[in-house]
C-alpha cells in the first residue's frame, strides 16, 4: 500500500521503523514543515520523496494511507484533508482537540468510505492482550472495575514543561494531561464499555509552566467502573494497570513487562495467598530479565502496541477485514477524553 | 562591528562575548526567553535579545548587525529535542537571516562530523565527513551537528553569505573539566580506553578566542576550521590533572584502545546474532561511537594558525590554572573575565515573541 506521513518528529520514527519492516507497505513521502527534519527523515529510513506543503504532497503522491504525526492541534485538519483526498488515515492520539471535531471527522471518513484509526496503542501491549485474552476465555470471569494510572514525570524543563517555548499540548484544555487522556479513555472503553458519567479532580502540585500535573478520575460506564489518573510527581515512571474480574485480578506496568495475576484458586482457601505470592514472584522475575531483554533487543519496546496495531491496521485494509480501531471506537473514546477535560482552560 | 551572538548564555557563549568585547566589537546577545541573565557579569553595552529559535525568530534581530555568531545548540536530551533545538533552530534563523543584510555568519560546528571509522592517522579539515546511513549510528548529538552544518551552508550558498565554519575539538574550562573523550566513569573508577591517546583540546577561552577572530578576518571567509590548542596532552596526562587540580576522588585503569574497541566489535556481533540483526546496545558499546569518543589520531589544528595567524592565547598550564585555580590560591578562576558597564543599549523592541533588555552589570 502506498503510504505517506505527516509530521517527522519523535513518534513518526516509531511509525516509520515499524513501516520499514512491514512487507506490502510502500512508503512513498514524508511531510514536516521543517524541511530538514522532512529530509532527514526521508533519508534515514530510505523515503523516495519529502514534502514541506501536505497538499501539495497529498495530490502528487495520491497516498493509499496517511500517517498523522503532528502535533495535537493539527490533526484535524490534517486527517480530514487526508480522508477528503482518498486516502485512510492513522492519526496519532488524541485524534481531535474537542468532542465536535471527532464527531466531524468520524463521519468524514464515512461519507469518504476510508478507515479512520486513531493510536490506541496501549490497547495492543503485550499486557493488554494477555488480560484480554484471559477475559475473552471466560477464566476470569466479567470485569468489574479498571485502574489505569500513568506516573509520568513531564516537570522536567525540556519537554511539556519548557519554561522558554509552549508546548503545543498545553493549548489543550487540561494541558500537556490532555495528551495522555486517550490512552486511559480507550483502556477503560476497552474494559468497561462507553461511558454514562465520569466525575473528575484536576489539581496543580508543583510550580511549573503546565497549568495541571495531577489529574484523577472515576468512571461510571456500561459495563463497569473505572479509575484513571495522572501523576506527575509519583516516582517511579510506571503506567499501572490493573483489571478487577469476578475471578482474577491482573496488574500489568505497560511501560515495562510487568504482568501478574492473583486468581481465585481451588484448594484450602488460606493457602491461596502463598499459591498467588509465588506465582507472582515468579512473574515479576520473568518480567525482570523480560525488561532487560527488550531494551537490548533493539524491538518497538514500549512501542510494542503501535507496532501490533500498525500491523493489524495494514491487515484489516489491504483484507477488507474489521480494523482493530473503529470509528465508533475513536468517537466513544473522544467522548469520554471530553468528558474527562476541565471546563475551563487555564492561561 | 556589530556581532549577533546566538546561545550567547553557554559555556563557549559566554566567553566568545567576552573576547568580541575585549577586541571592540558590540554585541547582541541572544538567549531564551526564561534564561536568567543577573549572573553573566556582562556590560549594559550588551544587548540582550530574547527569542527561542524553536519558535518565531523576528526579523528585527538582525537590525545593525554585521555578523552572527552562531552558537546555540542542544547538548543534552533526546535525539529529536536535540534535532529540534540545533537543526529547526538553526532553519528559523537562517530563514530570518535571509531577510536581513547580514552578510557574515560564523558557524559553531563539531568535530563529531567527521567520520571518525574512515579516519586514519590524522585528523584535520579535511577528513571525511559522516554521511548517511552511518551518521544514523551515531549520537544524537553527531546526528543534529551535521545537519546544522548542511543546512547551515546550503543556506550561505544560496544567500551569498560569507560563512566561517569553525569545528572544536574538546572543549573545556572552568566547570566543564570532565569530558566524554576522558574514557567510561563508573563512581570514581575511571576506565582510560588508550591512555597515551591524544586529545583535540581547545580552552574555553582560546576557542572563543578564534570565534573573535572570525567575525572581521578577511581570511576567514568562506573557510572550515578545525579549532584544537594542541594535541601534546594524553588522555592519561589531562585525566590525572583533572581528579588532581578538581580534588574530585578518583582513580584510573588504563585499557588499551584496541582492546575496548573489539569488546565493541564482540558485543555488537553478540547482540546481532542473539537479536537477529536488531539488537541494541548502550553508546559506549557502539563501534562508531567509541571511535568518534577515543580513537588514537593527530589533531593538528594548524590551519588556523597558518590562515588566521592565530596563536592559542593561553598554554596548556596556563588553563589549568584558569580551570581549577593557581595551586595554592584561595579560589577558581576562569569565570567571564569581568567588564565595565558602559552606556545602555538603544535596540527597538521586536515583536511579542522577543524582547531585548540592559544586561544588569
Amino acid at each position: 500500500m502506498k503510504t505517506a506521513l505527516i509530521g517527522a518528529g519523535q513518534i513518526a520514527r516509531q511509525h516509520l521503523a515499524c513501516l520499514q519492516e512491514m512487507e506490502g507497505v510502500d512508503v512513498r513521502a514524508v511531510c514536516d514543515l521543517s524541511p530538514a527534519a522532512a529530509e532527514c527523515a526521508a533519508e534515514r529510513f530510505g523515503i523516495p520523496k519529502w514534502y514541506t506543503d501536505y497538499r501539495e504532497m497529498l495530490a502528487l503522491e495520491m497516498p493509499e494511507v496517511v500517517h498523522v504525526t503532528t502535533p495535537p492541534s493539527s490533526h484535524f485538519q490534517l486527517a480530514t484533508a487526508a480522508l477528503q483526498a482518498g486516502a485512510h488515515v492513522f492519526v496519532e492520539k488524541p485524534a481531535t482537540e474537542s468532542v465536535e471535531e471527532v464527531r466531524a471527522i468520524t463521519q468524514t471518513a464515512l461519507a469518504a468510505n476510508r478507515a479512520l484509526v486513531e493510536n490506541h496503542n496501549y490497547l495492543f501491549n503485550r499486557a493488554t492482550r494477555e488480560i484480554l485474552a484471559e477475559i475473552e476465555s471466560g477464566a476470569a470471569g466479567k470485569v468489574v472495575h479498571v485502574e489505569a494510572l500513568i506516573c509520568l514525570d513531564i516537570l522536567g524543563p525540556s519537554g511539556f514543561a519548557d519554561p522558554n517555548l509552549v508546548h503545543p499540548a498545553l493549548r489543550m484544555a487540561g494541558g500537556a494531561i490532555a495528551d495522555f487522556l486517550p490512552h486511559l479513555a480507550s483502556l477503560a472503553w476497552r474494559f468497561v464499555g462507553p461511558h454514562r458519567s465520569a466525575h473528575t479532580v484536576w489539581a496543580k502540585r508543583a510550580t511549573s509552566a503546565l497549568p495541571y500535573d495531577e489529574f484523577h478520575a472515576t468512571v461510571e460506564a456500561e459495563r463497569g467502573t473505572a479509575s484513571l489518573g495522572f501523576s506527575a510527581s509519583a516516582q517511579p515512571d510506571a503506567f499501572w494497570l490493573r483489571v478487577y474480574c469476578e475471578r482474577m485480578q491482573a496488574t500489568t506496568n505497560l511501560f515495562e513487562t510487568r504482568l501478574t495475576f492473583d486468581r481465585v484458586l481451588s484448594g484450602p482457601k488460606p493457602l491461596r495467598p502463598l499459591w498467588n505470592g509465588l506465582r507472582e514472584g515468579r512473574d515479576i522475575r520473568r518480567a525482570a530479565v523480560g525488561s532487560l531483554v527488550r531494551k537490548l533487543s533493539g524491538g518497538p519496546g514500549p512501542y510494542d502496541g503501535l507496532w501490533e496495531l500498525l500491523r493489524g491496521t495494514y491487515s484489516a485494509l489491504s483484507t477488507h477485514g474489521d480494523l482493530p480501531v473503529g470509528l465508533r471506537q475513536v468517537q466513544e473514546v473522544g467522548e469520554l477524553v471530553a468528558a474527562l477535560k476541565p471546563r475551563e482552560v487555564l492561561q | 562591528m556589530k556581532a549577533l551572538v546566538t546561545g550567547a548564555n553557554g559555556f563557549l557563549g559566554q566567553h566568545v562575548v567576552a573576547a568580541l568585547l575585549a577586541r571592540g566589537h558590540a554585541v547582541r546577545a541572544l538567549v531564551r526567553p526564561a534564561t536568567p541573565v543577573e549572573g553573566l557579569s556582562w556590560p549594559l553595552t550588551v544587548e540582550i535579545a530574547r527569542a527561542d529559535l524553536r519558535g518565531a525568530v523576528p526579523e528585527s534581530l538582525f537590525s545593525g548587525v554585521d555578523v552572527v555568531v552562531h552558537l546555540a545548540a542542544a547538548v543534552s536530551g533526546g535525539e529529536d529535542a536535540q534535532f529540534s533545538a540545533t537543526v529547526v533552530g538553526t532553519e528559523r534563523l537562517l530563514a530570518a537571516m535571509a531577510h536581513s543584510k547580514v552578510r557574515r555568519l560564523v558557524l559553531a560546528s563539531s568535530f563529531s562530523v567527521y567520520d571518525w571509522s574512515r579516519i586514519a592517522g590524522t585528523l584535520n579539515e579535511d577528513s571525511p565527513l559522516e554521511v548517511a546511513p552511518d551518521l544514523y549510528e551515531r549520537d544524537g548529538y553527531a546526528v543534529a551537528k551535521s545537519w546544522q552544518e548542511r543546512i547551515t551552508r546550503a543556506a550561505a550558498k544560496q544567500q551569498g553569505w560569507e560563512l566561517v565554519v569553525l569545528r572544536p575539538g574538546w572543549i573545556w574550562g572552568l566547570g566543564h573539566g570532565y569530558l566524554a573523550g576522558l574514557g567510561q566513569q563508573f563512581g570514581s573508577v575511571h576506565l582510560v580506553f588508550g591512555p597515551s591517546t591524544r586529545l583535540p583540546l581547545t580552552h574555553v577561552e582560546n576557542c572563543a578566542d578564534v570565534f573573535a577572530r572570525c567575525v572581521d578576518a578577511e581570511a576567514a571567509a568562506g573557510r572550515t576550521f578545525n579549532v584544537v590548542d594542541s594535541d601534546d596532552v594524553r588522555i592519561w596526562q589531562y585525566l590525572g590533572d583533572h581528579l588532581r587540580r578538581s580534588g574530585e576522588p578518583g582513580f584510573r585503569v588504563p585499557i588499551p584502545y584496541a582492546l575496548g574497541y573489539a569488546v565493541t566489535k564482540l558485543a555488537t556481533a553478540t547482540s546481532k546474532w542473539l537479536f537477529h540483526g536488531k539488537g541494541k546496545l548502550p553508546g559506549v558499546l557502539i563501534p562508531c561511537r567509541f571511535e568518534a569518543r577515543f580513537k588514537p589520531l593527530r589533531f593538528p589544528g594548524d590551519k588556523a594558525r597558518r590562515e588566521l595567524g592565530w596563536v592559542p592565547p593561553h598554554s596548556y598550564e596556563a588553563c589549568l590554572d584558569l580551570t581549577y585555580g593557581r595551586p595554592g590560591a584561595p579560589s577558581q578562576g576562569d569565570a567571564v573575565p569581568k567588564l565595565s558597564a558602559g552606556a545602555a543599549p538603544e535596540f527597538p523592541l521586536p515583536a511579542s515573541s522577543a524582547s531585548t533588555e540592559a544586561a544588569t552589570p
